[in-house]
């Protein structure tokens, strides 16, 4: 046993190391190691001759009384006299032999009442802890009568034990040395800690007295810790497996809690601190360690799932008690986030409901897992770069769709009408979307999904805050760059520059008479930064065609150099019309416009007549037919078939038919007097979705293309791999090999690189 | 029923007789390459032999012309249509 670990941990400080304890005793402790300087200049006196045996026996009586618990007779100023006295004279050396002696007697005298078996353990220990607790008494008051001699003689002479040590060396020779008390004593202690860990009281008083006498006697260790730990050992061992079984993870993480704190009150109260370490590395390898991996696997899906919080925090701070603990909570933590977000994702029947619901799903899930970073792992780094990366894992596990998705979803609430109540509020949110929006890969599918929308918005719908929509916008520039937000910059400005040429336009038309209806807005939008359109040639009323031809001679009157081209499908109107029930203002589409004029020239009018006249679905290029007619039918199912249904349909029924006949529904009836039903134009059709999602693609192959001319014209010759490597270096979306190879086949056709004639993995450049 | 107010949408183009700009190769409908986007920040210029370009790549062309300043295309002197 080292000495700076005893020192402390003594009941009673050892008299030579000077240490203090906390011991009740150390206050009346045998003295420090302080010099005393005795001066010792008087004549010495001459003895008579019995002097030192009748001094003596003055001596032996008091200490015989002290260990009987008898009075002394002299007083202990003489009987300190008499040991200074004999000290002067030579006789220390005697002295503390026959000190030694009568202690010898006693202390081995004591050993008897330990041997009788009768006896049960506690009441052994009791006696055990009695017949220490007199020792180091007795020792005490020996120690304050012989303090001279400790002070001097024992002091000079290295090799001999203090008074103290003396004492202790004589207790553990003739007391605990003894295999049968040693056994005992030891068990008695096992038996008492075992009965307080299974839920019982007992006398922590006495066990810490025992405890710090074993300590004294420096045999803590050898005698007592290694059987200790290697019970603690085999009880939690034990209970690990068992209770693994029978308990749920939540009870199991609060039961190891429960045996920490125990351990570590058993620690504060009896034992010694040196156990601390082995104790509860114990603890924590076969109650934590053990059981790692099957608590993460049995527990810790189900803990996130019901976002059990504390049981969470409590698992993170068990877990970083052991080595690879946290690592092993982040590996579990980022797998759980892989399989729950891949859920969200995987939707291969093609649920139009489900991916709808996607992005905000993602968001939800985030804010929870953000949550749990944030109170039970408290914001470690670790856990936030693994979150990073399994959130970008699961988006990208399926391709395209969740960029589509996020873009939808920042139009759905940027648009007017949405319920989002505050500026403050969108702006956390579209803060938090642009998370999500980070992970992306491909953003090139947000971007046009997100512009198609935007130029919705600002055409037709008009969105819900300009400020948000700057906001917005300035966060994909801080995001991507400049690039990526020059042409959705570019709409912002079309529409600035439009309202400037309406006010010109205005002014010119005060000197020109105007035809039928009385107002006309155009915006021009600038071909290259706005999603394409394609073209409908559509029949206008004469008023309205007039009436543009007017604009367009007076815009290219200031813009010489240009084309103008209307884009019927983008335009609306306001409408007044008259019903029975009174005057009403309709917001339509254009197109809803050229159906419901034709009721003033006429009651009722079959599907295929009003196809004829307004030409609706005729594109001047050439489409799918099916979606040419699906235009006109959707006009007409808004204005029939929705919630203001200004035509009456017959046959009834919610979709529109060949063959279905159209009145004016002269009764209709509405609480407001302005009606919106040009929604309509709002609305997402297949047709768009599908040629937005196309000319991605195609302008990823002009990418592709590009990058293979530029990197083969710098570097003239390539093998296919270290091709294939730059691309993907270079290229910013998500390809597959098999798709590089076939552009560069068809960069080959095109004769801008060709394949080496002998190497036919080798490219060359061709300038 | 009657059409009070009418808001129309045209997309405008450059009339051009070529697809793409004779020096650069960039489409008309796009900027030339030292541009970022389309539009009124790079418009094209017409010279008198009807041949028309970005007006960044015309001038640059001109500026590395040294005696006679002539249309990269058709060879004739190059003069900006007014
Ligand atoms: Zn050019
Ligand atoms: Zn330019
Ligand atoms: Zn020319």
């Amino acid at each position: 046993m080292d000495a700076s670990r005893k020192a402390n941990f003594s009941a009673v400080s050892n008299p030579n190391n000077g240490i203090k304890t906390h011991s009740p005793l150390a206050n009346i402790k045998p003295g420090s190691a302080k010099k005393i300087v005795i001066k010792n200049l008087r004549e010495k006196p001459k003895l008579p001759d019995n002097y030192q045996q009748e001094t003596w026996g003055k001596l032996k009586g008091a200490v015989e009384a002290i260990h009987q618990s008898h009075a002394i007779q002299s007083s202990l100023e003489e009987l300190y006299q008499a040991v200074q006295n004999m000290c002067s004279h030579q006789m220390a050396s005697e002295l503390y032999d026959e000190l030694k002696v009568v202690c010898e007697r006693y202390v081995s005298s004591n050993i008897q009442q330990f041997l009788t078996e009768s006896i049960d353990s506690e009441q052994f220990l009791k006696q055990m802890d009695h017949c220490w607790q007199s020792h180091c008494r007795q020792m005490i008051m020996i120690r304050s009568i012989f303090l001279f001699l400790d002070r001097t003689y024992v002091l000079h002479n290295s090799n001999i034990s203090s008074l103290w040590d003396m004492g202790l060396e004589l207790f553990r020779l003739h007391i605990i040395s003894n295999t049968v008390v040693q056994g005992r004593t030891v068990d008695g202690i096992l038996v008492l800690i075992e009965r307080e860990r299974n839920g019982e009281a007992i006398d922590k008083q006495l066990l810490k007295s025992l405890l710090r006498m074993l300590s004294d006697l420096q045999i803590y260790e050898e005698a007592f810790e290694h059987r200790f730990l290697e019970a603690t050992d085999q009880l939690y061992a034990g209970e690990g497996q068992r209770l693994m079984q029978a308990s749920t993870v939540p009870n199991y993480l609060h039961h190891i809690d429960r045996r920490l704190s125990e351990e570590s009150e058993r620690l504060l109260h009896y034992l010694d601190q040196s156990t601390r370490r082995p104790l509860i590395a114990c603890v924590e390898k076969q109650l934590i360690e053990q059981h790692l991996k099957a608590l993460l696997q049995k527990g810790l899906d189900l803990l996130l799932d019901q976002d059990r919080i504390s049981d969470i925090t409590l698992m993170h701070q068990l877990f970083s008690r052991i080595r690879d603990g946290q690592k092993e909570l982040c590996l579990s933590f980022a797998s759980y986030i892989k399989k729950t977000g891949r859920l969200f994702m995987i939707n291969h029947e093609h649920d139009h409901e489900k991916d709808r619901d996607m992005v905000q799903q993602i968001l939800d899930f985030k804010e929870r897992v953000d949550n749990v970073i944030e109170v039970c792992f408290q914001k470690n780094e670790k856990f936030v770069n693994a979150m990073k990366e399994s959130f970008e894992h699961f988006i990208n596990q399926r391709q395209n769709k969740p960029a589509e998705l996020i873009a939808k979803y920042v139009d759905s609430k940027l648009r007017a009408g949405n319920k989002e109540a505050t500026e403050e509020e969108l702006e956390r949110l579209l803060d938090k979307v642009m998370v999500l929006f980070r992970f992306i890969h491909g953003k090139d599918v947000f971007e046009a999904f997100y512009k198609k929308d935007l130029a919705k918005r600002l055409l037709v719908g008009k969105s819900a805050s300009v400020d948000a929509e700057k906001s917005m916008l300035s966060k994909l520039k801080q995001e991507c760059g400049g690039h990526f937000t020059s042409k959705l910059e570019g709409m912002f400005k079309d529409m600035e520059l439009s309202k400037d040429i309406m006010l010109a336009f205005k002014q010119h038309m005060t000197h020109v008479e105007a035809p039928g209806i009385s107002e006309l807005t155009v915006n021009i939008l600038t071909m290259g930064y706005w999603p394409t359109y394609t073209p409908m040639e559509v029949n206008l009323p004469e008023a309205m065609v007039k009436y543009q031809a007017i604009f367009k001679k007076f815009y290219l009157g200031k813009h010489s150099g240009r084309k103008l081209q209307w884009q019927p499908t983008l335009g609306h109107c306001v409408l007044k019309a008259h019903f029975a029930a009174g005057k009403k203002e309709l917001q339509v589409s254009l197109l809803q416009t050229l159906c419901l004029l034709m009721f003033n020239d006429g009651d009722e009018f079959s599907f295929e007549e009003i196809k004829e006249f307004t030409k609706i679905g005729s594109h001047s290029e050439i489409v799918q037919r099916n979606a040419e007619i699906g235009e006109l039918r959707r006009t007409l199912q808004s204005l029939a078939c929705g919630k203001a249904r200004v035509l009456l349909k017959s046959p009834k029924g919610k979709d529109v038919d060949d063959g279905d006949r159209f009145r004016c529904h002269d009764d209709f009836k509405h609480k407001l007097f302005r009606i919106k039903i040009n929604q309509i134009q709002m609305k997402e059709t297949q047709e768009e979705n599908t040629n937005t999602t196309e000319r991605v693609f195609q302008d990823r192959q002009y990418q592709v293309d590009a990058a293979i001319v530029r990197i083969m014209k710098m570097r003239k010759t390539l093998t296919h791999n270290t091709l294939i490597a730059e691309l993907f270096n270079q290229l910013k979306f998500p390809v597959k090999p098999a798709d590089l190879k076939k552009r560069i086949e068809s960069l080959i056709d095109r004769d801008y690189m060709e394949r080496d004639k002998e190497q036919a993995n080798q490219y060359h450049y061709v300038a | 029923m009657s059409n009070c107010r009418y808001t129309a949408v045209a997309t405008w183009r450059w009339v051009a007789n070529d697809d793409n700009c004779g020096i650069c190769r960039m489409p008309f409908d796009g900027c030339c390459p030292d541009c970022k986007v389309p539009g009124d920040d790079c418009p094209l210029v017409w010279g008198r032999c009807s041949h028309c370009f970005h007006i960044h790549c015309i001038v640059k062309w001109l500026n590395s012309q040294q005696v006679h300043q002539l249309c990269p295309m058709c060879r004739q002197e190059w003069k900006f249509k007014e």
